[in-house]
């Protein structure tokens, strides 16, 4: 196979959380991630292609929520705490919204839930989990939501 | 500008997906199984939240064993390094009492200077005796020596400057300096891949600091109009000063700063500049005197000129030469310079021999050959490494060469298989490199011989198969070359 070569020059990032996802090859590997958890739910529980697809889409909206839009601060303490209010989804591209970088990232459950549904037969237990899971996500990753805390809900520490 | 290819890349993401998600599921575990645990915090705060240290606890530690090795020799040519074991995983260290006599290729010694020199040394001896190894006071008080104001000339006068002060501390030297230089209201422009004590020192400053992309003196002017443009955050009014930072030679990359389009930019819109020159003072240059001398910039162009003696003068310690009237500022407001211990006697009298030894006053040509032997060992050592198909950082005349690991996993691997055979390299991963971006960086000194660098070369090819880090092979020329001496019989 012939080797393809990308460049890279270091992001002008100060934020070492969310600097890693400016280099080339990230979207491809979330995207690879998913079909493989695919694969590995398929072989694991030997279900049909529907549910499979409905369990990648649960789990991805749960893991994806839990780091995204739950957990806030940065995993190093040089940063002193400047990070400490906002969550990842709220740190990245330095708070700037609508980049390429969020777009692709609120397309993706978009895609999953598309996926799920078509291959499910829009059944019902499966749809109403889906739709649910999109939702929360895709409301999530408004612009309008940047920085809010709806009821006051993961406002403290 | 790294190349790398595109399935390393991949690999690398998922690499560090993997161990991020090992990682929280034994955070996860760990703090099911603390539930059960009494926590006779009795009402304090816990010290640090969960998530602060994750990084240390779950990824550092894992491979604690290639960072912090302790030493039993001076950093020469060659090193003696202590063996450790570890009987859980890595968590805690042990050392043993045996030593390990290894090629160094991990210190900062770029002349030499860091074994007992003919020289340096009997006169350190000497100062030490009369001076003994501290002088128990701060520079104010009771703490300049002779020998203090003797090395403040010598550095002024070796780096082309009117003045020059002191500071017992490299480090120290950055992040007590800049706040006492600019504060509220000011605005410090530095490089995006400006070392960790430049980055304290301004956030310590309380000015507003943005960042440009590393070397790009376009994106530097771009930044410049826009903030002067704005002004300060929310009243607009204009900023105090303006000081833009950039080093001489870039540790991480082995790199050189653009000084002449940089320095041309920051004229044009009048912005002070504050040059640190930790790893090229010495090391770089005609006659030692920096990365000013080599892109031929006049130093009357700088303002600030900040150094380091830890590098090249083999003695430890920090400078800043400026102008006359900067530097009586500095002696006025400066809190390193009131309230620090002054630098070690024995360690001013190493850095003023040294510098004698680069500019020859000693006598002897030893100070050129040094400087044309480190220029031939660096060049020869990146050009045999290019030639082996590893990716390796760095400008020509550098003596700093990163290789570049990118995955994590090849991190310990490449370290310990050196280690093995007797090569102690300095490795360095995320988050003093980019993620992506992980190292194995190689110092190259004046005290390597010919025979040291080639049985180097030989251990870095072997291990470089093994971990699978040359990711550019060259195309082998052997065929052609055989060819036409088949057609020439």
């Amino acid at each position: 196979m012939a080797k393809l070569y990308v460049e890279t020059t270091p992001p002008p990032d100060l934020n070492k959380n969310t600097e890693w996802f400016m280099y080339p090859g990230v979207w491809t590997t979330y995207i690879l991630i998913l079909f493989f958890m695919w694969l590995l739910v398929l072989s694991v529980f030997g279900c049909t292609a529907g549910i499979a697809w409905t369990t990648v889409n649960l789990v991805h909206f749960a893991i994806t929520y839990q780091f995204f839009h739950w957990r806030k601060g940065t995993p190093f303490a040089e940063d002193q705490g400047i990070y400490n209010n906002l969550t990842w989804w709220e740190q990245i591209d330095n708070g700037k919204q609508l980049t390429r970088n969020r777009k692709f990232l609120t397309v993706v459950p978009v895609v999953l839930y598309l996926i799920a549904s078509h291959t499910t037969d829009y059944q019902q237990p499966m749809l109403f989990l889906n739709t649910l899971a999109v939702i929360i996500l895709v409301v999530a990753k408004f612009p309008n939501m940047h920085k809010v805390r709806i009821f006051g809900i993961n406002a403290g520490r | 500008m790294v190349r790398l290819p595109y399935l390393t890349a991949l690999t690398t993401l998922f690499s560090y997906g993997l161990l991020f998600a090992f990682g929280q599921m034994r955070d996860f575990f760990r703090k099911i199984l603390d539930l059960w645990k009494s926590k006779n915090l009795q009402g304090y705060a816990p010290i640090c939240l969960g998530l602060e240290d994750f990084y240390t606890r779950r990824l550092y530690l894992r491979i604690q064993d290639c960072f912090n090795r302790p030493i039993a020799s001076a950093p020469d040519a060659w090193i003696d390094v202590v063996e450790r074991y570890s009987k859980d995983s890595n968590k805690t260290l042990h050392r043993t009492s045996k030593i390990n006599k290894c090629l160094n290729l991990g210190s900062y010694n770029y002349l030499g200077f860091a074994a007992a020199d003919e020289y340096c040394t009997p006169r350190v001896i000497e100062s030490l005796k009369q001076y003994s190894p501290s002088t128990c006071s701060a520079r104010v008080d009771g703490g300049t020596t002779k020998l203090h104001a003797e090395l403040e000339e010598v550095v002024a006068r070796f780096v082309r400057k009117p003045a020059a002060i002191l500071f017992g501390m490299g480090y120290a030297t950055n992040s007590a300096i800049i706040p006492a230089l600019i504060g509220k209201g000011g605005l410090i422009i530095s490089d995006s891949l400006n070392h960790n004590s430049i980055v304290n020192g301004a956030r310590g400053s309380g000015a507003t600091v943005r960042v440009f992309q590393h070397n790009s003196a376009a994106h530097l002017e771009e930044v410049l109009r826009e903030q002067i443009a704005e002004g300060q955050p929310r009243t607009h009014r204009p900023w105090k000063k303006i000081i833009v930072i950039i080093e001489g030679i870039y540790s991480m990359e082995g790199e050189l700063c653009k000084l002449p389009e940089i320095i041309a930019v920051c004229k044009k819109y009048k912005a002070y500049t504050y040059l640190d020159e930790a790893h090229s003072i010495g090391a770089i240059g005609k006659s030692g005197r920096g990365v000013c001398e080599l892109l031929g910039v006049d130093t009357a162009d700088m303002d600030i000129m900040m150094g380091t003696f830890t590098k090249s003068f083999g003695s430890c310690g920090g400078y800043i030469a400026a102008s006359k009237e900067i530097i009586q500022h500095l002696k006025n407001t400066c809190p390193a310079h009131f309230y620090a211990t002054s630098m070690s006697p024995p360690a001013a009298q190493q850095v003023i021999s040294a510098i004698k030894v680069v500019l020859g006053e000693d006598g002897s040509n030893r100070g050129a050959q040094k400087l044309a032997q480190i220029r031939d060992n660096s060049n020869f050592f990146r050009s045999e490494l290019h030639k082996m198909g590893f990716e390796v950082l760095g400008d020509k005349d550098s003596p700093v060469m990163p290789i570049m690991l990118y995955n994590p996993a090849k991190i310990p691997a490449f370290s310990r298989e050196c280690l093995r055979r007797n090569l102690a390299v300095v490795t360095v991963a995320f988050p003093a490199t980019p993620l992506l971006l992980a190292r194995a960086r190689i110092c190259i000194s004046a005290s390597h011989t010919r025979e040291d660098m080639i049985k180097a070369l030989e251990v870095i090819s072997k291990v470089g198969d093994l971990v699978g880090i040359k990711y550019f092979p060259v195309e082998p020329q052997k065929h052609l070359t055989d060819k036409i001496q088949k057609k020439l019989e």
